[in-house]
């Protein structure tokens, strides 16, 4: 229904890339979850995720770690099968799931101290203060603990342990808006100073605006689109057309939305530098779009 | 100055590369940055405002190939302290850039020739 957008970036695909996705497909009892997923982080990049619930952001995610076995395709994480993972590669990487359920009989505090012996490059100092500020009693056991505080401890966790590629499924959702600007922060300057590879999905189209360097859009298994942030941008708006001109309405539109007076919204891309003939038609109007709106648009 | 000389909106349609460059453009051609002034460091930017720092960087080069910046040995960015003529008028231009947007906007809404428009621009011009 909705044209992918074909030039994605291309990377090549070496060790260098922390995380790749090789034609991933995957059905949960007969329904498609992932269809043909392609997809490669360059070292040092960010990329968010977004799609709404149920478009399979937690799948592919879980798929690209080698949790779940695909129908069919292939994950690879820092150049090795997903599937079949080297310890060497597993100390390299932290993922934050949704609902983190791992050592709950455990205090945040002796979970740290116990992952620390882990960690070659375990940042105690970090994990401590962090525990602090985000309210978290370092001697109560995890079990006891809301779903909320979990995962803060389980951000915290993998914040600390240095991870050259980190894997946060819906960070914000544990977060005020103070903490949740703080992990922005930390995985902002982590990216940028210490080259870490950072996947997050997320529904709050703003933080993933503020971080990500890629964004890639999930609808219905499918990746709609994937390319850096500020490309996006400037590089998508919404042409009205009039009734008179809507059949005019350039055939490569990434979505249609047809109006009660017969007037057209279509999302349209440029072409080189230029948008579509049909923008400067009689009565026609380019309006930028932002990512919300964009997503909102493809996403209908 | 720090990194709160810059305002962030991340969900306005326009980059947030860009809106660095815009301000920073109006900021030296209005004179809240002065020539030589040492501009805050792309961790600090990125830092305060949460933001990805390779986008502080891309408007910070950007600027500095625009004349409005200069990288000074053992300070950092700096505002440059003889800005190029040309550079001088392309800030002047940044500063006048959302208007002749919405200029041009309000003129397509009114289904208004580009030639009449730019016609009633220089007469308004030569007064």
């Amino acid at each position: 229904m909705h044209a992918a957008y074909a030039a994605q970036p291309s990377h090549p695909s070496t060790v260098n890339t922390p995380l790749e996705a090789r034609a991933l497909s995957h059905a949960f009892s007969g329904t498609n979850a992932l269809l043909d997923i392609n997809l490669a982080l360059p070292a040092g990049s960010v990329l968010g995720l977004i799609g709404r619930n149920g478009a399979g952001k937690s799948t592919l995610i879980r798929a690209l770690l080698g949790l779940l076995e695909p129908l069919s395709g292939q994950a690879r994480v820092f150049g090795e099968p997903a599937l079949q993972l080297s310890d060497a590669a597993k100390a390299r990487l932290s993922y934050v799931p949704q609902q983190p359920e791992a050592l709950s009989w455990l205090s945040a505090a002796e979970m740290f101290e116990f992952l620390s012996r882990f960690y070659p490059r375990w940042d105690g100092d970090f994990a401590k203060r962090t525990l602090e500020r985000w309210g978290i009693a370092p001697k109560r056991v995890m079990a006891k603990l809301s779903p909320g505080e979990r995962q803060r401890v389980d951000l915290i966790r993998a914040l600390a342990s240095q991870p050259q590629l980190l894997v946060l499924d819906e960070p914000a959702a544990a977060l005020d808006p103070v903490a949740r600007r703080e992990l922005l922060r930390e995985v902002a300057l982590r990216a940028g100073e210490a080259g870490a590879t950072v996947l997050f999905s997320t529904h709050i189209v703003s933080d993933l605006e503020r971080v990500a360097s890629d964004i890639a859009f999930m609808h219905q298994g499918r990746l709609l689109m994937h390319c850096p942030v500020d490309d996006t941008k400037e590089r998508y708006a919404r042409l009205w057309l009039p009734a008179n001109q809507s059949a005019a309405a350039p055939e490569t539109a990434l979505s249609h939305r047809r109006h009660a007076d017969g007037s057209l919204s279509l999302v349209v891309q440029r072409e080189g530098d230029a948008w579509p003939a049909a923008a400067s038609l009689p009565g026609a109007r380019v309006d930028a779009l932002g990512l919300e709106d964009l997503f909102v648009e493809v996403a209908e | 100055m720090d990194a709160s000389i810059f305002t962030i909106q991340p969900n306005a349609a326009e980059p947030i590369y860009r809106q660095l460059l815009g301000q920073l453009g109006r900021m030296i051609a209005g004179g809240q940055l002065a020539p030589g002034e040492r501009l805050p460091s792309v961790r600090e930017v990125a830092g305060h405002h949460a933001i990805n720092p390779m986008t502080v960087s891309r408007a910070y080069g950007l600027a500095e190939s625009e004349g409005l910046l200069e990288r000074r040995r053992g300070v950092g960015m700096v505002v440059a302290t003889q800005a190029a003529p040309a550079a001088g008028d392309q800030a002047r231009m940044a500063l006048l850039e959302p208007a002749a947007r919405e200029l041009v906007r309000q003129a397509r809404e009114l289904e208004l020739p580009i030639e009449s428009v730019l016609k009633r621009i220089t007469s308004l011009w030569e007064g």
